[in-house]
């Protein structure tokens, strides 16, 4: 099927004397926003009438951590001969609202940029920002549709760049995905549609005014953290690294996909198996007496690492470590951070304990099929 | 011209796309970001029957080499793929596949050269081939890497010379474009010929020697022949560039450039960067701005003759190199363009910039910056750009944590001891170690649920003694050591994984000195290279002649079962059958299809004192192990460990249940635990004792990467890999009678 030009209607912001229209997409990895970025790109040469291209931000194949994706369009008639990322970017799409707590996420954006969030939301406390927010709850849809947040997303994008007939997001889908995961394509074709028809904008609550215009794009493009600065004047020669154990610094809470292992101490029999099991050196184990014996106690667990892999939940002998939805137990009890440190880190001041659910489908689907993540 | 459809691609699946076209015989290969795609990609059309290439997945970058080297020589139109240190690896290679003249195409996804490891781009692998007798050439687009294969092997075949096409490693290599390919393969096929073999070497009617022994005054005469034919494809470029423009639209030059013709600022970039700069150098001319920039699409032959007469005006060139000849006041390429605007007589004043190390971005803004740059008279001749001083922190250079020292792993939870009935262990209690404080510090980037971390936990638990370590290239390090943040609260070293164990005895060897010596305190230090993600693939050679040495050290294997840091391609540890992105399951194939290496068996066979399996569901098991193995790495000879690693991601299972798979590969045979002390061989369980012995596809059933084989079609499969366990630990069982 080709998808008329004309009915698209997103080629009308080319028309406007833009040479790029750019957008930026922000994601931890495993969501599927490196094939989003896919989709977007091809969708642009194939049924928008349109250049395009796109990238992700690379790094070695991990899930949990923050991925970038770019996609450049521009008049068909032009080669896109930029190959930097976006740094100021027409539309940011955000995965998920706990990604704004980082400063990169939303840098480069001005009051001319448009930002869709998944969010369950209605409204965002946002101070930085002027431009227009668009929300989509894409995990419950992702949920009740049985597809992935990612086409919820593709949903989405379509509208707010204009695309006035979403059968070209259909199209794509049936072009990636069909064959790839023919299993779910319907769930994924009414995921897409779904995230078009729900996608609204929300308002902003303003928080006397905005700071947005001071990120610049040295602020970008020299992203590096503020704290850890090292350059050919002060780092040690050669890469030698000699800050030994701080990656303890790491706020790895984003890594959780919405769960979190609660600990009932009441049960616990201190047997280790949950340290044993644990990739994340979460476990606090301190001296004192069980049943009035001496032993090493377990106090509890460190938040701030854990990724909600839930290895202990599934070894605890006695049930003492239950699967918890994270976003109802907020304070959680036993959280102990590591207790071998000499001094606490600065990061830890900023580290929220909010995770967020991706949909369950997410973990059971057979994401081998290809192995997009 | 020949009728074309639009793709939208990267620059490595044009590669594959091309390579698939042409019908090459052969592709000799090791995966390396980023040029690996270009084999996934072909191995997807493979198992889909869209081609029927060979593909011969090597251990090693100069196996792989040699792979293609030989299919060439028997008259096989081959192909390879790679990049930065495995360029370096095979480089030895190269000028024998140059100096015999057998032809073939190497496409060069460039990225840095470690140390320290990086996985991004630059030119700095690429530079080194300059001196092999290849031909090179740069594409800067998508569109060129599809094009330039093409032309590559029809020069390859016309001046007997092996061809690279390089381009940049991500930038052009991932990046997805609208570009063209030929509808037809015949299309492509027509345009590069019937391959000629002057001295077929499989005609067993007409023997020739291939390789001679040859001094001089012969040498310099070979080589002179090799030169000739360097001359011969600078004077055919131009008509391969013109032939391949009638048929495709698209016309090449050795050089080119915007601006150049009256141009007297010319900025000189290679690859996608010249792509970047060609809008804003556009735009200044708008300006009136007589700027201009140039690239060139040939390095070897190097084209002085057509650089020199595209820049007719210039006065002032910069040529921004990726790369830097360190200590030649530039890098390679603008030593080139220097020696070229001289030979030519010209009084041009040339300023070098090394820029973009290690994938560091370039943006339209920088194409300005440097143009500035070259005018402004007090800028030296010779510089970095972008570099940054940096900030001193002293908050920061406080330590989070105090040394790990001896007194504090000194627990007693795990005790070795050598009695006369041999070594005694006993501890290993999973409470009590709980005590001893981590040499490795959380916060690591390993994806939720990876075995590594569990594994390397469980095996410093059970050692009590002072470690150093050094971890081969692999997720472990990766995820331990990102810059400027690291996990160790030990001493750590990385090197690259065909090398760990050889560097380890180098440590090892100058810790005893000092030791001796009086220059640090005497007491037990424990030498522990850890590797995985097929790190004892291409670093058994080392980790054997380490073995056979006998250099005090203990190797630690996590088998994770695949190349998981590079997005799992196989490894020679994946079970038969299973899927990875060089393995893949399809009408025309079902998977890896050959066995699982039983690397303890290969070094028990060197005849080291300790040799032990062990698995995180026998928790207890593996930390008396790691202290026997501790003992005898001390005291002894090298001892190894090996362990099954999980990981959810590649293996796609869920992280939750990571230790149930891997008591089922422990039960099922796939992986018994058992160890080799001093030559006698003890099975340390017996799934068939304890009536847990279970067949082999009730644990391929628990992970995505090989639930397809429980389908009727691959019984066969199944069938063989049972077979192969069963045998396996047959033997084993017999061993440890």
């Amino acid at each position: 099927m080709q998808v008329g030009e004309k009915k698209t209607g997103f080629k009308k912001i080319l028309e406007e004397g833009k040479e790029y229209y750019e957008i930026r997409l922000e994601s931890i990895g495993g969501l599927g926003a490196n094939l989003l970025g896919k989709m977007l790109g091809e969708l642009g040469v194939k049924y928008l009438d349109v250049n395009s291209s796109n990238f992700s931000s690379y790094g070695s194949e991990k899930t949990g951590t923050p991925v970038k994706g770019f996609v450049r369009y521009c008049k068909k008639e032009k080669e896109i001969r930029l190959h930097s990322p976006i740094v100021e970017p027409d539309l940011l799409v955000v995965f998920h609202q706990a990604l704004l707590k980082d400063e990169v996420v939303w840098k480069g954006c001005n009051e001319k940029t448009k930002i869709i969030i998944a969010t369950d939301g209605e409204r965002m406390e946002f101070p930085f920002f002027r431009g227009e927010i668009y929300g989509i709850d894409a995990q419950r849809i992702a949920m009740e549709t049985h597809s992935r947040i990612n086409v919820v997303m593709l949903g989405a994008v379509l509208k707010v760049i204009g695309v006035e007939n979403p059968e070209v997001g259909e199209q794509i889908c049936r072009d990636t995905l069909g064959k790839k995961y023919p299993a779910s394509l319907q769930g994924n074709l009414e995921g897409m549609k779904r995230g078009y028809e729900e996608i609204r904008k929300l308002p902003l609550t303003d928080r006397n005014g905005s700071n947005m215009e001071e990120s610049t794009k040295e602020d970008y493009k020299g992203r590096e953290s503020d704290q850890l600065q090292w350059g050919y004047l002060t780092a040690p020669m050669g890469g030698i690294n000699p800050r030994l154990g701080n990656t303890v610094i790491s706020d790895l809470s984003p890594s959780r996909q919405g769960y979190i292992p609660l600990f009932i101490k009441e049960r616990c029999i201190n047997c280790g198996l949950c340290f044993s099991a644990c990739p994340d050196m979460v476990f606090q184990f301190a001296k004192g007496k069980f049943k009035g014996k001496d032993m090493m106690i377990n106090q509890g667990l460190d938040y701030y690492h854990c990724k909600g892999c839930l290895r202990c939940v599934d070894v605890c002998p006695v049930n003492a470590l239950v699967r918890g939805v994270e976003a109802e137990n907020e304070r959680k009890e036993h959280f102990m951070p590591n207790q071998e440190l000499l001094r606490l880190p600065k990061y830890y001041e900023k580290a929220g304990a909010d995770g967020y659910i991706t949909s369950e489908s997410y973990l059971t689907e057979e994401r081998m099929e290809g192995g997009e993540v | 011209m020949e009728k074309q459809v639009m793709e939208y691609a990267s620059g490595n699946e044009m590669a594959a796309i091309a390579i698939k076209q042409i019908g090459y015989d052969l592709m000799g290969y090791y995966p390396i970001t980023p040029s690996t795609q270009i084999a996934e990609n072909l191995d997807i059309m493979r198992a889909n029957g869209e081609t029927d290439l060979v593909m011969v997945a090597a251990e090693g970058e100069h196996s792989a080499a040699g792979i293609c080297y030989g299919a060439s020589v028997a008259g096989g139109r081959v192909v390879n793929a790679s990049s930065a240190n495995g360029i370096l690896y095979a480089l030895e290679q190269f000028p024998v596949q140059a100096g015999t003249r057998y032809p073939m195409v190497m496409n060069v996804a460039c990225r840095t050269v470690s140390g320290p490891l990086s996985i991004k781009g630059d030119h700095s692998d690429l530079m080194y081939l300059l001196n092999t007798g290849w031909c090179i050439l740069f594409a800067n687009t998508v569109q060129q890497v599809y094009d330039f294969n093409i032309i590559a092997l029809k020069l390859s075949e016309a001046v007997r010379l092996p061809v690279v096409v390089a381009y940049d490693g991500f930038f052009t290599s991932h990046q997805k474009s609208r570009c063209y390919r030929f509808e037809e393969d015949k299309m492509v096929q027509d345009f590069i010929g019937k391959k000629q073999e002057p001295y077929p070497f499989l005609d067993l009617e007409h023997p020739i020697t291939v390789g001679s022994y040859m001094n001089e005054p012969d040498i310099i005469n070979n080589r002179y022949q090799l030169h000739l034919a360097m001359e011969e494809a600078d004077k055919l470029l131009p008509k391969l560039f013109s032939d391949y423009g009638e048929i495709s639209g698209r016309n090449y030059g050795k050089v080119e450039g915007i601006g150049c013709q009256d141009a007297e600022n010319v900025l000189f970039l290679l690859g996608s960067s010249y792509d970047t700069s060609i809008d804003v150098i556009e735009e200044m001319r708008k300006e009136g701005k007589k700027a201009g920039a140039a690239t060139l699409h040939v390095l070897r032959p190097f084209p002085v003759k057509e650089l020199v007469t595209f820049l007719p005006k210039a006065k002032n060139i910069l040529v921004a190199d990726r790369q830097d000849s360190y200590g030649a006041g530039g890098g390679n390429l603008s030593l080139e363009v220097r020696a070229a605007m001289q030979k030519a007589g010209n009084s041009v004043k040339i300023k070098s910039l090394v820029y973009g190390l290690g994938g560091k971005d370039f943006f339209q803004e920088d194409v300005r910056d440097m143009l500035e740059w070259l005018e402004d008279d007090c800028k030296p001749d010779f510089a970095y750009y972008g570099i940054t001083p940096g900030k001193v922190s002293e908050t920061e250079d406080k330590p989070l944590f105090a040394p790990v020292t001896r007194e504090k792993t000194m627990i007693g939870s795990t005790k070795v001891e050598m009695t006369e009935k041999g070594l005694k262990v006993s501890g290993g209690n999973l409470n009590s170690v709980t005590a001893m404080p981590g040499r490795i510090a959380p916060g690591h980037g390993a994806c939720p649920g990876c075995g590594i971390p569990v594994n390397l936990n469980l095996l410093l638990r059970g050692i009590e003694d002072p470690v150093v370590f050094l971890f081969q290239t692999g997720c472990a390090m990766i995820v331990t050591t990102a810059y400027p943040k690291t996990s160790f609260r030990v001493p750590y070293l990385h090197n690259l994984f065909q090398n760990g164990a050889a560097t380890l005895s180098g440590v090892a060897e100058i810790c005893y000195r000092k030791q001796e010596k009086g220059e640090i305190p005497k007491g037990d230090i424990l030498f522990v290279m850890v590797s995985g993600d097929g790190g004892l693939d291409i670093g058994m050679g080392s980790a054997l002649g380490t073995a056979l040495r006998g250099h005090r050290l203990l190797i630690f294997e996590y088998d994770n079962g695949g190349y998981m840091n590079t997005g799992y391609q196989l490894s020679y540890s994946t079970p038969l059958g299973a899927r990875s992105s060089t393995s893949h399951v399809g009408s025309k194939q079902y998977g890896k299809t050959f066995f699982h290496k039983d690397m303890p068996r290969i070094m028990a066979a060197t005849g080291i004192p300790y040799v032990a399996t062990v698995a995180e569901s026998n928790p207890t098991d593996f930390m008396k192990k790691a202290a026997k193995a501790a003992y005898y790495a001390k005291n002894v000879g090298t001892a190894y460990v090996k362990a099954i690693s999980a990981c959810p991601l590649n293996w796609n299972d869920k992280p939750a249940t990571e230790r149930k798979v891997i008591e089922a590969a422990v039960n099922c045979c796939y992986f018994p635990l058992y160890e080799v002390e001093q030559g006698v061989t003890r099975l340390s369980y017996d799934p068939e004792k304890t009536g847990k012995k279970i067949p082999v596809i009730d644990w391929l059933s628990m992970m995505g990467r090989t639930k397809h084989l429980q389908k009727e079609e691959y019984a066969e499969v199944v069938f063989r890999m049972q077979q192969e366990i069963d045998l396996r630990f047959a033997e084993l069982k017999k061993r440890a009678e």
